[in-house]
């Protein structure tokens, strides 16, 4: 008698265990990630937004720095302002052509004469791959270690179009060892 | 668009810190709305998109400024009258 009652107590205890760990399951914070999404427009909202490059587009803080530093800017002295001896209108340029498929960078002089160019194709990324942020800044290394080699260490960058090789191009430029003293839109 | 290159859209870099600077560009050109206007203008905008978004900027200002009244009222200090409205 005592045993059988032994034994349901324990079958008991045993469904409220389950019972128990079914709920624990239930309120578990990765049952989020397997919730079901059925609708078009849910699953949209739920992916990552695609990167445009344009860091800080909507961030509130930068509004503080514009104010803080006076010479963020350039002024009508600005072209014959000298960097490391060099006037800054004499300085050469990056033009970095960004688009959602590809990033082209090109080095000119500072009368806009082309003097090299290298993209992500030519880089050796093909198809989707062009278009990302690594390959536009290895791209961006190669050619600063290129362009370091010829003696130029300042230079202004120029960009134009909206991608993800937007920031990295310059952040490759930087890490080739150039040291970039404008940014132009 | 054509603007006064190297003067206009351009941001020094301090002490080689280029990620601020170029998103103190970004913040500029997006608050300057240069950025909506080059994503829409990289194709054509067809008539019936135009009056959409016309007629929705349209409807958006007057609800932004009815709010932006509304949440003064409610934000309201120093009132003359300590009661309003059981005199």
């Amino acid at each position: 008698m005592l045993r059988r009652h032994l034994i349901s107590f324990a079958n008991t205890l045993f469904s409220v265990d389950k019972n128990v760990s079914n709920i624990v399951r239930a309120i578990h914070s990765s049952s989020q990630n397997c919730r079901e999404v059925t609708d078009r427009k849910q699953m949209l909202r739920s992916l990552p937004t695609a990167d445009e490059g344009t860091a800080g587009e909507k961030v509130l803080d930068v509004d503080s720095i514009l104010h803080t530093r006076a010479d963020t800017f350039p002024t009508l002295e600005t072209p014959n302002k000298l960097f490391n001896g060099v006037p800054f209108m004499n300085i050469p340029i990056f033009n970095i052509r960004v688009s959602p498929n590809n990033t082209i960078i090109s080095f000119t002089d500072a009368k806009g004469v082309p003097k090299m160019i290298r993209s992500c194709g030519i880089e050796g990324f093909k198809n989707t791959r062009k278009g990302t942020n690594i390959a536009a800044q290895a791209t961006a290394i190669t050619i600063g270690t290129k362009i370091l080699e010829r003696g130029i260490k300042t230079v202004r960058v120029r960009v134009r179009g909206l991608g993800p090789g937007r920031m990295s191009a310059i952040k490759g430029l930087q890490m080739a060892g150039l040291e970039i003293i404008s940014i132009t839109d | 668009m054509r603007h006064a290159s190297f003067i206009a859209r351009t941001v020094f870099v301090h002490n080689n810190d280029v990620e601020t600077a170029c998103r103190v560009l970004n913040r500029i050109l997006g608050r300057e709305g240069i950025l909506d206007q080059f994503r829409r203008t990289r194709y054509f905008e067809k008539p019936f998109q135009f009056r959409r978004r016309i007629n929705f900027e349209r409807c958006k200002a007057i609800y932004n400024e009815d709010m932006d009244r509304k949440i003064k009222f409610v934000l309201r200090k120093n009132r003359t009258d300590p009661f309003p409205g059981s005199s």
